[in-house]
């Protein structure tokens, strides 16, 4: 069933599961759709934007929570979960997946996976303070990793290739945004990285860059062409930094913090999480500003509490009834009409978004975002 | 063995790199010491007493010692909170107005400080009125900064 809410800005939502989506990934040409479902990965085929998605495969090779999954531009799928293991789906003729182990070598659960741009390694965060880096080795047949180790201190919860392929940008625990040469011998080259700003060597693991920022990092997201990392923390801030580490720093409308985020075009970002519905920055003169939200609920409660604040300084407590009334207010409509409330609209999303994800571009700029949610939907969102 | 759920298996593995509390203590540069901050505690209880309330919670609330240890904090959070019980409750709305958003987040640090320590929970009702006026004009932001912030006053 897809939902009808008012607000323009929502192009499609699917109630798709009644688990949390943690993460969520389309193919590359949009027609299939990949998402975690507890112990499940579920592929849908993509029916346009008003009907809903047609479960065409279930990947149930692992046995605890899925955190995470990536789809490459060759169509493979990659999977990462709390069993502290990765599978690599190999799309079959026949519409089913044949399902390849990845030797993580890791003791914590995996947090999060991303393919490289080109398709051939990716990047797997864990709880074990431990990035791995895998790869496919063609005399064993078999996904093989390498360890980024030092100097992480904490679970990893983020990663982002940079377009080269070579640098991997990664957010955890311990409070740092840090950027790691992911070079493996035999697949990338030097001319990738030649004349980068971010150094002039890139032995596997080395340490590029280092930024601390204290709250938890949620997201983080290269932009290479103009050589900047975007990243959300769990103190509500969207960041912006350079290979100079001039940052900027701006805090979310609502202080609650963002769990994704997602380049717009060189000077647009869009951010969401515990508000629920996703939030445009953009970059003006001045430097990165709030713009505007989308498909916020106005809330009457919210409009009631500011005006109370601009008005006079001293009042009494109970000349401030906003909060307890619209409850009283809530069960008396209960009670005497046996209706929730009639004015209550509610946001697509009816809890946290968990990742975002452009979902349509042109001439390199995103035009639609999909977004998944612990609610369980699916939402795309026209900007 | 019968409660091998409770054993703790890191202690047993030297590379299990548990976070200690020294890890999450942010990498400061420079440390303040109680010495370098005595003028700065000076100025703010001449301020205070002299009832220039203002000006007292505006220094108070501008580069907080964060690099120091715990006696040195304990020492100028002592002052603020002489500061903060000095303003009447009239006055609070207009001073927290005259504060910039950097300077709220440090002000909720002093709040929250002051609520989980004897000295501050003797003055409960006057850090609770400052808490509701500065949420009423601050929003949640300040809150959300302090839950995730480990530079602490």
């Amino acid at each position: 069933m897809s939902f009808q809410t008012t607000d323009k800005s929502v192009l499609a939502a699917f109630k798709l599961v009644k688990a949390p989506i943690y993460s969520h990934c389309f193919s590359n040409d949009r027609s299939l759709l990949a998402i975690t479902c507890e112990t499940d990965c579920l592929i849908y085929r993509m029916n346009g934007a008003n009907a809903n998605p047609k479960l065409v495969a279930t990947l149930s090779n692992h046995d605890k929570t899925i955190t995470a999954v990536d789809i490459s531009i060759h169509g493979r799928i990659v999977t990462c979960s709390q069993d502290r293991n990765a599978y690599v789906w190999e799309p079959l003729s026949d519409g089913t997946y044949k399902p390849t182990l990845v030797l993580l070598r890791i003791n914590r659960a995996a947090t999060c996976v991303t393919w490289a741009p080109n398709g051939y390694k990716f990047a797997v965060g864990s709880s074990a303070r431990i990035i791995a880096v895998c790869y496919y080795e063609q005399e064993n047949n078999w996904w093989v990793s390498k360890h980024i180790k030092k100097p992480i201190k904490s679970t990893i919860n983020c990663l982002s290739w940079h377009a080269n392929g070579v640098l991997l940008a990664s957010g955890g625990t311990d409070g740092y945004v840090r950027v790691f040469s992911g070079f493996i011998k035999g697949l990338d080259t030097k001319e990738a990285v030649a004349g980068s700003v971010w150094g002039t060597k890139f032995p596997f693991g080395s340490l590029v860059n280092e930024r601390y920022h204290g709250a938890y990092v949620h997201d983080v997201k290269w932009r290479s062409n103009i050589e900047k990392i975007a990243y959300v923390a769990h103190d509500g801030t969207l960041n912006i930094f350079d290979s100079q580490n001039d940052l900027q720093s701006v805090n979310a409308p609502d202080g609650l913090p963002f769990k994704a985020l997602v380049w717009i075009n060189d000077h647009e970002i869009i951010c969401a999480g515990y508000s629920c519905h996703p939030v445009l920055f953009a970059e003006a003169a001045q430097g990165w500003k709030f713009a505007k939200n989308l498909d916020k609920v106005a809330d009457s409660n919210q409009a009631q509490i500011s005006t109370h604040t601009t008005g006079t300084s001293v009042e009494d407590e109970d000349e401030n009834p906003t909060f307890g009334m619209s409850a009283l207010k809530k069960f008396k409509e209960l009670d005497l009409k046996g209706k929730v409330s009639a004015n209550v609209k509610e946001s697509a999303h009816e809890n946290a978004i968990s990742e975002l994800a452009s979902f349509a571009e042109s001439s390199g700029q995103v035009t639609q975002v999909s977004s998944s949610g612990l609610d369980g939907k699916i939402v795309i969102y026209t900007i | 063995m019968s409660d091998w759920r409770r054993i703790d298996i890191d202690a047993f593995d030297p590379e299990s790199g548990r976070l200690t509390a020294q890890d999450l203590i942010p990498p400061y540069t420079t440390v303040v010491t109680l010495a370098d901050l005595q003028p700065k505690i000076s100025q703010l209880r001449s301020l205070s007493s002299s009832g220039d309330v203002n000006s007292a919670i505006n220094l108070a609330t501008t580069d907080p010692p964060y690099s120091a240890d715990e006696n040195t904090k304990a020492e100028y959070f002592r002052a603020v909170l002489d500061t903060l019980k000095q303003v009447r409750q009239a006055d609070i709305t207009n001073i927290v107005k005259s504060l910039d958003s950097k300077q709220h987040d440090v002000l909720i640090k002093f709040l929250y400080k002051g609520m989980s320590i004897p000295e501050g929970q003797k003055q409960g009702g006057i850090l609770l009125t400052w808490f509701e006026k500065l949420t009423q004009i601050a929003g949640v932001t300040p809150v959300v900064h302090y839950l995730s912030d480990r530079n602490t006053v």
